[in-house]
């Protein structure tokens, strides 16, 4: 089975065999081989074994993709070959380069332009805060506000699209 | 005819009943509370719930909207709800932390750190409520919360202040006069400044009176008031602190001190106890400068008084943190003392069991603040559900945490999820352990600073310890996940896939995937 895994941007073909051995895989990355023999745990729980190494891991997942934990680092690892049926991950500002989404979960303080408002690259458009933290939400390019999709005090999450951005018709 | 009652050793006042602490005083023995409500939340409010418990007090937790499934609230004997999750509703509303500790028959109020802890207003309505405040008395908040009083008492104690005005004026022929003084750099400060606003750095005398005028008109509009004074501007200084204890009938000891140079925003992420910057001589006039300044401000219980140590040793007083510090563990690593303790029997009224020649700190402590925040975004904070948590344990090692598995962090407070103290016999030791605790340390669902806590232990910087508060902007400013195990990563991704059936058969089914396992040899593609 091929797999199209990204963690960080970064999407290497990844082949997997499995072998008549139901706790040993075999894994091509980038044209190298690695037998990784695994026990499972518990629910989230797994040891890897490569190469004679031995490693805890974590998953866990949710509706984007899974969260792995390992030696205190946490990867989100998401297939890509599902995402364009997502609605959200780092696939997507491509889909919709004039969509304003949050990075965290957030409080929306201040929004500084109103629909119709002609925006620059780089301008800020909403400010939310979380934890006593304020951050700008800028605008990913030049363009006109389409829409508007929030309001001030709006509890507002990753994935969401507070402002839409459209290009700019010349009539 | 004279009365048979003692008077209360706290205030003085001789009756069954001191008004003013509401302590029950019996042949001059102070009593210990029976019940103490904690004005605040997450894992300071749990570390204090604990040491209640050990000492035999009911524990009453407060808390609001967003905390009503926190582990502060679970962990009490008692809970109070005390409104809307925003803090001025909750936890920086005076008048509710006030009649939650009355309705619950709670003698005493321990404040933590944070939220209402230094608000001189919350001690004085405590006090005059019957309430025992676990920390100094009101005035002494008021007077160390000034930055100018604060600098007055410690001139006049013999304390080094960092070299600069005592007084803050708007008058630029006089602030010119004392730039010239003090020696560049100079830092202009606004008197009633914060975060930053009204600030700045002039290195150069022709650059000083056009960046006064623009702090004192930015002060103007942020503050409604002008004022600035001057002060010396340090180049890479160290923040070294020193805890200290002060009872009601005049001891005072310093705990020795704590680094915090290690800090992102002007706020700490790692600490360790001792520092490796000072020596004896130097700890010892530091820690008797420390006592002189407690002294001088009329301190009574823990607190902390921090000093900026320039690279030739020269030291100069900050401010006094008036309550229990976010980072006191360290303290209690190397010195076995329980500092909560501590300040529940300083407020009752008993004096310090031990003089500074008993306490004798041993080993080495480092703390690590766990934040949920984006290390590769700004720090950036990250609230929201928590998917995996578990804990690291293991020789030495102390996980003071408010959070659990299926926690939602809420968007409304600090983002800190735990502090990770660990002890060990020397420095070198202590990081090995650190590094091995945080490499167990598993968190999904929120971003956390473990990964980037990490890398600086493991940095030769930190190894030879020339820490100083510029050094994550210095060392760490673009740092990145390190992406070695991203492949192990990617393994696991798969096994997981593959070892819960349901879940995987649906995820392909979604990606209109056929399932099936063509046959290769021994292998299966």
């Amino acid at each position: 089975m091929k797999y199209r895994l990204n963690v960080g941007d970064e999407i290497p073909d990844l082949q997997v065999l499995k072998s008549e051995n139901p706790g040993l895989l075999r894994f091509i990355a980038s044209d190298r081989e690695h037998d990784v023999s695994f026990k499972v745990l518990g629910a989230n729980h797994y040891q890897l074994t490569v190469n004679g190494k031995s490693t805890e891991a974590f998953v866990v997942s949710d509706h984007q993709g899974k969260h792995v934990v390992i030696k205190g680092r946490s990867f989100f690892v998401q297939d890509a070959d599902k995402l364009p049926q997502r609605r959200a991950g780092t696939g997507r500002t491509e889909d919709f380069p004039g969509d304003v989404t949050p990075p965290m979960p957030a409080v929306v303080v201040r929004i500084m332009v109103k629909e119709g408002d002609r925006v620059k690259k780089g301008q800020g458009l909403v400010v939310v805060t979380a934890m006593k933290m304020e951050t700008t939400l800028a605008a990913p390019r030049d363009g006109r506000v389409k829409k508007i999709n929030t309001s001030l005090q709006a509890k507002v999450a990753p994935g969401d699209i507070l402002v839409e951005i459209e290009e700019e018709t010349h009539d | 005819m004279a009365t048979a009652h003692s008077e209360c050793r706290i205030h003085h006042i001789r009756s069954p009943l001191c008004v003013l602490c509401a302590s029950v005083v019996k042949n001059g023995e102070t009593k210990m509370f029976k019940k103490v409500l904690i004005a605040n939340r997450g894992e300071i409010a749990l570390r204090i719930i604990r040491t209640c418990q050990e000492m035999g007090i009911v524990a009453v937790a407060a808390y609001s909207e967003a905390d009503a499934l926190s582990l502060h609230v679970l962990e009490a004997d008692e809970a109070v709800f005390l409104g809307e999750s925003e803090p001025s509703e909750s936890y920086l509303n005076i008048e509710k932390l006030v009649a939650a500790a009355k309705s619950t028959g709670a003698e005493a109020v321990h404040p933590g750190y944070g939220f209402l802890a230094e608000n001189p207003d919350f001690a004085q309505a405590c006090e005059v409520s019957g309430l025992t405040f676990i920390g100094p008395p009101s005035k002494v908040i008021r007077d160390l919360g000034s930055k100018t009083v604060a600098r007055r008492i410690m001139t006049s104690a013999g304390v080094p202040v960092i070299p600069g005005m005592l007084d803050a004026g708007t008058d630029m022929d006089d602030l010119f006069r004392e730039a010239e003084r003090i020696g560049y750099p100079v830092l202009v400060k606004a008197v009633a400044g914060g975060g930053g606003k009204g600030m700045r750095i002039v290195s150069r005398q022709e650059d000083f009176k056009e960046a006064c005028l623009s702090a004192m008109s930015e002060a103007e509009k942020a503050f409604g008031n002008g004022a600035v004074y001057l002060e010396k501007r340090l180049e890479s200084p160290r923040h070294v602190e020193f805890q200290i204890l002060a009872d009601y009938q005049g001891h005072v000891v310093h705990l020795f001190e704590r680094e915090c140079s290690i800090q992102r925003r002007h706020q700490k992420i790692i600490e360790e106890t001792p520092s490796p910057a000072l020596t004896p001589s130097l700890r010892e006039a530091m820690g008797r400068a420390a006592v002189s300044a407690a002294k001088a401000s009329g301190y009574v219980n823990a607190g902390t008084v921090e000093f900026l140590l320039d690279p030739s040793g020269r030291f100069y007083f900050l401010e006094v943190n008036t309550r229990l510090q976010v980072e006191h563990p360290i303290t209690e690593m190397t010195t076995g003392l329980d500092l909560v303790r501590q300040q529940m029997q300083i407020a009752a009224g008993s004096p310090l069991t031990f003089t500074q020649e008993q306490v004798v700190p041993r080993g080495h402590a480092l703390e690590c603040r766990i934040y949920a925040e984006d290390p590769e975004n700004r720090f950036f904070p990250s609230p929201g559900l928590v998917l995996l948590h578990r804990e690291p344990s293991g020789p030495g090692v102390r996980n003071d945490c408010g959070i659990y598995e299926g926690f939602r962090i809420p968007v409304e407070y600090d983002p800190i999820i735990s502090k990770l103290v660990v002890w060990a016999g020397d420095r070198e030791a202590a990081i090995r352990r650190m590094i091995r605790a945080l490499e167990h340390y598993a968190v999904a669902g929120v971003r956390t600073t473990i990964p980037f806590l990490i890398d600086v232990l493991n940095s030769p910087e930190f190894v030879q310890g020339g820490t100083h508060t510029g050094f994550i902007d210095r060392h760490f400013a673009r740092w990145t996940q390190n992406k070695e195990d991203a492949d192990l990563a990617r393994f696991a991704y798969v096994i997981d896939e593959l070892s819960s059936p349901g879940k995987a058969a649906a995820g392909l089914r979604a990606a209109g995937l056929p399932a099936p396992w063509q046959t290769l040899g021994g292998w299966s593609l």
